[in-house]
């Protein structure tokens, strides 16, 4: 659990990288030097409506006086990118939170291989001028329809120059999980893109330890085969028992009885919401936290209990 | 782009001569009373974990707080919990000594500026921790001492540096609103009787 200051930010240039891509600068009006972060941090942006979105930073970590996102229309989607799309304009003002980073990138390894399909190439545009500065051999697999549709491409060639692979399945072969190439312990592998790419090279690496795969998706998957029941938590300092019932999460009804919990995405992938718990079968639904934790934290936005659960509250 | 209002139930501001800390140090004497102080600076947040915003005047409320802060707007970490939060003040001679890390409690300084450490009021010369069950005049504006500020694990989380520890009993003072106006920066500061 941990909370993040919001900054009032000016959006200071914006442009199309791709027809429906807006790539942004943000400044601070009066801090010439903004919080630092690392490769694949991302930021929460909210919109008027209340709600906050993630955007991974896709700038140069070294660039301590601007951040960069660049945001996809998503028509269907939950409402942040097409609000973005359409009410940004160079000189507004954004409120953004400071950087987090769940996609951190292992300085342990001499070989890196990045996979990113469309929008997913966000956060792993820092890690392969990372990796460069850092004078680690790496190969960025870039999936996209086409040049014109893959966002940041020009910055990529010249960041990667021939680490870069394209893939654009309108005008050749669709990406083959097979040029990850073999495993070594000195091998690390960096994903984000859609679910199926995510699938697709999970699957491809599933005889890779798990500490070597690195992966981040910005939806939720959803479950249809999951039906939430109603339990009862207990919170361990006060004693207070609640019902929390099936059409309601874990972060509702604690905030429907007054304790302020931070929370941002409450979908399960940002990891705001993280609190401990002592004993109950935890349903976990979340994107964030790694199987190591999953025996004492839970993410209240998403994850349930069968029957009952107590948290170090 | 407006803050959305998060629903919340209103804040329950607590006397500050009601609290259980102010109530009994009304009724005790003692505490410093030769001094005047200087108020250096006013910070505001819209809402909850916003950056401080800094002021040249404000306007404070009685029984509310300062206008545009998130403890007035009822959008404060804190606001569902009832508790004297309509103006918090820090020393300037705390910060000074964090700067210097004075005691050495942290592997090196910390520099804490005025818009970092969340409270609204910076001021130099003025005993804060004297001033528990206490009234006293900041311009024309008159404050009561409700309770100590203590620091917190959000605000160590909020700007990433260990402030804890060092903050500890020096965290400043939080205060009722009893004769609401207008404050600014250079206002004298000073002591008014019982």
């Amino acid at each position: 659990m941990t909370a993040r200051l919001i900054m009032k930010l000016r959006v200071e240039k914006m442009r199309f990288t791709t027809p429906d891509v807006l790539h942004m600068q943000l400044v601070h009006p009066l801090r010439p030097v903004l919080p630092e972060w690392s490769a694949g941090a991302h930021v929460d942006l909210r919109v008027p409506d209340g709600r906050v979105r993630q955007y991974s930073l896709c700038g140069d970590p070294d660039d301590r006086s601007r951040y960069e996102i660049a945001i996809k229309r998503e028509a269907t989607g939950r409402g942040g990118s097409v609000w973005a799309h359409e009410n940004l304009r160079e000189g507004s003002e954004v409120h953004i939170s400071t950087p987090r980073n769940n996609l951190p990138l292992n300085g342990k390894g001499e070989r890196y291989v990045l996979i990113a399909g469309g929008i997913g190439i966000t956060p792993l545009l820092p890690m392969a001028r990372t990796l460069k500065r850092w004078g680690k051999d790496f190969t960025l697999h870039y999936c996209a329809r086409s040049a014109s549709e893959a966002p940041l491409l020009v910055e990529l060639r010249d960041i990667c120059g021939p680490s870069l692979q394209c893939w654009f399945s309108a005008s050749g072969p669709r990406f083959d999980p097979a040029a990850i190439g073999p495993y070594d312990e000195d091998t690390h592998a960096y994903i984000c893109g859609p679910q199926r790419l995510l699938d697709a090279v999970h699957s491809a690496l599933s005889a890779w330890p798990e500490d070597h795969v690195h992966g981040e998706v910005f939806q939720m998957t959803v479950d249809e085969n999951f039906k939430p029941e109603p339990f009862e938590v207990t919170v361990a300092s006060t004693g207070h028992r609640f019902l929390v019932p099936a059409d309601k999460s874990l972060l509702d009804v604690l905030r429907d009885n007054d304790f302020a919990m931070p929370s941002s995405c409450e979908m399960g992938v940002c990891g705001s919401c993280e609190c401990g718990y002592r004993d109950g079968l935890v349903l976990h639904r979340d994107k964030v936290l790694p199987t190591s934790k999953r025996q004492d934290r839970l993410m209240l936005c998403v994850s349930r209990a069968r029957v009952s659960v107590t948290l170090d509250l | 782009m407006n803050v959305h209002p998060i629903d919340r139930p209103p804040p329950s501001m607590v006397e500050a001569f009601e609290h259980p800390a102010g109530s009994v140090a009304a009724r005790k004497a003692g505490g410093a009373t030769q001094w005047r102080g200087k108020l250096l600076h006013i910070h505001i947040a819209p809402s909850a974990s916003y950056e401080m915003e800094e002021l040249q005047e404000a306007e404070c409320v009685a029984g509310r707080g300062i206008v545009g802060d998130r403890y007035y707007e009822r959008t404060g970490t804190y606001s569902p919990k009832p508790d004297v939060r309509e103006v918090t003040l820090i020393e300037q001679e705390a910060l000074d000594a964090l700067s210097r890390n004075d005691p050495p409690l942290q592997s090196g300084a910390i520099t804490l500026e005025p818009g970092d450490h969340r409270r609204n009021l910076t001021v130099t010369g003025v005993p804060l921790n004297h001033l528990v069950g206490r009234r006293f005049r900041v311009g024309d504006v008159i404050l009561r001492g409700g309770r100590l500020n203590f620091p917190c694990k959000y605000l160590e989380e909020l700007l990433g540096l260990p402030v804890f520890l060092p903050l500890y009993n020096r965290s400043g003072l939080n205060c009722g609103i009893e004769r609401g106006g207008i404050i600014r920066r250079g206002d004298a500061i000073e002591l008014l009787g019982q």
